[in-house]
C-alpha cells in the first residue's frame, strides 16, 4: 500500500531540498526533478500534444526553475510553482510556432463541476478527445478539470481573464460531449 | 457496480503524472553545469554597476566639456588667478594617487576659503551681469553641481575608481573657473 505523506511534511522536506538547491546543490535539485518530472511532463504533453515538444518544455521548465529558485517561497507548493513555469514555457513555445489567438465567446461555465462522465470512457479515448480540442479550450480543461486548479488560478497561469477561462471550459465541455458521445457533468 | 478496466468516469481520474519516455535529467544537468560557468546574477549586477558608472562618467565628461567650451568661448583669459592655486602639489606630482589628489584638492584650506569667498560674492556679482549671461552662468553652475553629485554618488560605490576621481577634481576646477569668471567680470563691470 502506498504511503501517504502529510502535506506539511512534504513541504518541509521539499523546502529543505530547495534550500540546498539554492546553494548550488544539483543533487538536491535532481531529487526535486525526480519528484515532479511526471507532473510537469504530463501537463506539457497535454498542452502541446507532442512528446518531443513536451520534453523540451519539461527541460526548459526545470532550467527556468533552477534560475529562479531564489524567488520561490518555500511555504507554497513547489508543484504549483513548477506548473506555472511549465504553462509559461508551453505558451511561449506555442506562440513562437503559431501566433494564433484562440478566443471563446460561448456562454461561460458558471459553476464548479467534477467533470464526471455519464458512462465510463476508455482513458485513451478521452485523452484523444482532449488532444483534439482547440488550444484555448484544451489548456483550461487540462488545468481545471485534470490538475484541479481553480478558474482564477488557471486564468492567471494562462494570462487570460477569468471570464475567458470559464467560456473556454464551457466550450470544452460541449466539444467533449460531442466527440465522446456522453454527457459530461 | 464494476467498471471496465482502463476506463474512467471523471476527468479528475486521469493520471496527473506522466513520466517522460526518457530521462531528461542528464540534459538538464548539462545545461545547469554550463550555466554555472557563465556569469551569475551577481556578476551581472556588478557588470551593470560598472556600466552605470561608465555612463555617469561619460555624462559628467560631456557636461564638463560643454561648460569648458562655454567658458572658453566667453573669453576667460583673465580667469584662473584663484582657481589655479587651489591645485596642491600632489596634482603636480604625476606619481601621486588620484585619491590623494582629490582629498588634497577638496580639503585644501585655501581652496575651501577661496570657494567660500566666491560663493559668498556670487549673488552680488550675478546681479551686475546682463540677464542672458546670468542665465548661462546659473545653467553652468547647475550642470557642474549635478556632475559633482553624480560623481560623488558613483565614487560612493567605487571609491578607488581613478577615472571618477579625476573627473571629480576637474569638476571642482570647472566650478572654480566659473565662479572666478563671474567675480572678475563683475569687478571689471563687463559681461562674460
Amino acid at each position: 500500500m502506498a504511503q501517504v505523506e502529510p502535506q506539511d511534511g512534504r513541504i518541509e522536506w521539499e523546502g529543505a531540498l530547495v534550500q540546498r538547491a539554492r546553494s548550488g546543490d544539483t543533487r538536491a535539485f535532481e531529487r526535486l526533478y525526480r519528484e515532479h518530472a511526471g507532473k510537469v511532463y504530463g501537463l506539457c504533453l497535454r498542452m502541446t500534444r507532442d512528446p518531443a515538444i513536451a520534453e523540451d518544455c519539461t527541460q526548459e521548465t526545470f532550467i527556468n526553475a533552477w534560475r529562479a529558485l531564489d524567488r520561490f517561497e518555500t511555504r507554497s507548493s513547489l508543484g504549483t510553482w513548477l506548473h506555472r513555469i511549465a504553462v509559461n514555457v508551453a505558451l511561449a513555445k506555442r506562440r513562437k510556432a503559431t501566433p494564433v489567438l484562440d478566443s471563446a465567446t460561448a456562454e461561460d461555465e458558471a459553476t464548479e463541476s467534477e467533470w464526471t462522465l455519464e458512462t465510463p470512457v476508455e482513458v485513451e479515448e478521452i485523452e484523444a478527445a482532449i488532444a483534439k480540442l482547440p488550444e484555448g479550450a484544451r489548456d483550461v480543461l487540462v488545468l481545471y478539470a485534470i490538475y484541479g486548479y481553480s478558474h482564477a488560478e488557471a486564468a492567471e497561469m494562462l494570462g487570460v481573464a477569468e471570464g475567458t477561462c470559464k467560456a473556454q471550459l464551457h466550450r470544452a465541455r460541449g466539444l467533449l460531449r460531442e466527440r465522446l458521445g456522453v454527457e459530461v457533468h | 457496480m464494476s467498471r471496465k478496466e482502463g476506463t474512467i468516469s471523471s476527468l479528475r481520474e486521469l493520471p496527473r503524472d506522466i513520466p517522460p519516455a526518457r530521462d531528461l535529467w542528464p540534459a538538464i544537468q548539462a545545461r545547469l553545469t554550463e550555466e554555472s560557468r557563465a556569469p551569475t546574477a551577481a556578476d551581472t549586477r556588478v557588470r551593470n554597476r560598472h556600466l552605470r558608472m561608465r555612463f555617469i562618467a561619460a555624462a559628467a565628461m560631456i557636461a564638463m566639456l560643454a561648460v569648458g567650451i562655454w567658458i572658453g568661448r566667453s573669453g576667460l583669459p583673465l580667469v584662473g588667478q584663484r582657481a589655479r592655486p587651489v591645485l596642491t602639489a600632489s596634482t603636480a606630482n604625476p606619481g601621486t594617487e588620484q585619491g590623494a589628489v582629490q582629498t588634497a584638492y577638496t580639503m585644501d584650506p585655501k581652496y575651501l576659503r577661496d570657494r567660500a569667498e566666491l560663493v559668498k560674492s556670487l549673488e552680488g556679482q550675478l546681479a551686475t551681469l546682463p540677464p542672458q549671461t546670468r542665465t548661462k552662468v546659473m545653467a553652468s553652475l547647475a550642470t557642474i553641481q549635478k556632475s559633482k553629485q553624480d560623481l560623488e554618488a558613483a565614487l560612493g560605490h567605487d571609491p578607488s575608481n581613478a577615472l571618477l576621481q579625476e573627473l571629480l577634481v576637474n569638476t571642482y576646477q570647472d566650478e572654480m573657473r566659473v565662479l572666478t569668471a563671474v567675480q572678475e567680470a563683475g569687478t571689471a563691470g563687463k559681461g562674460i
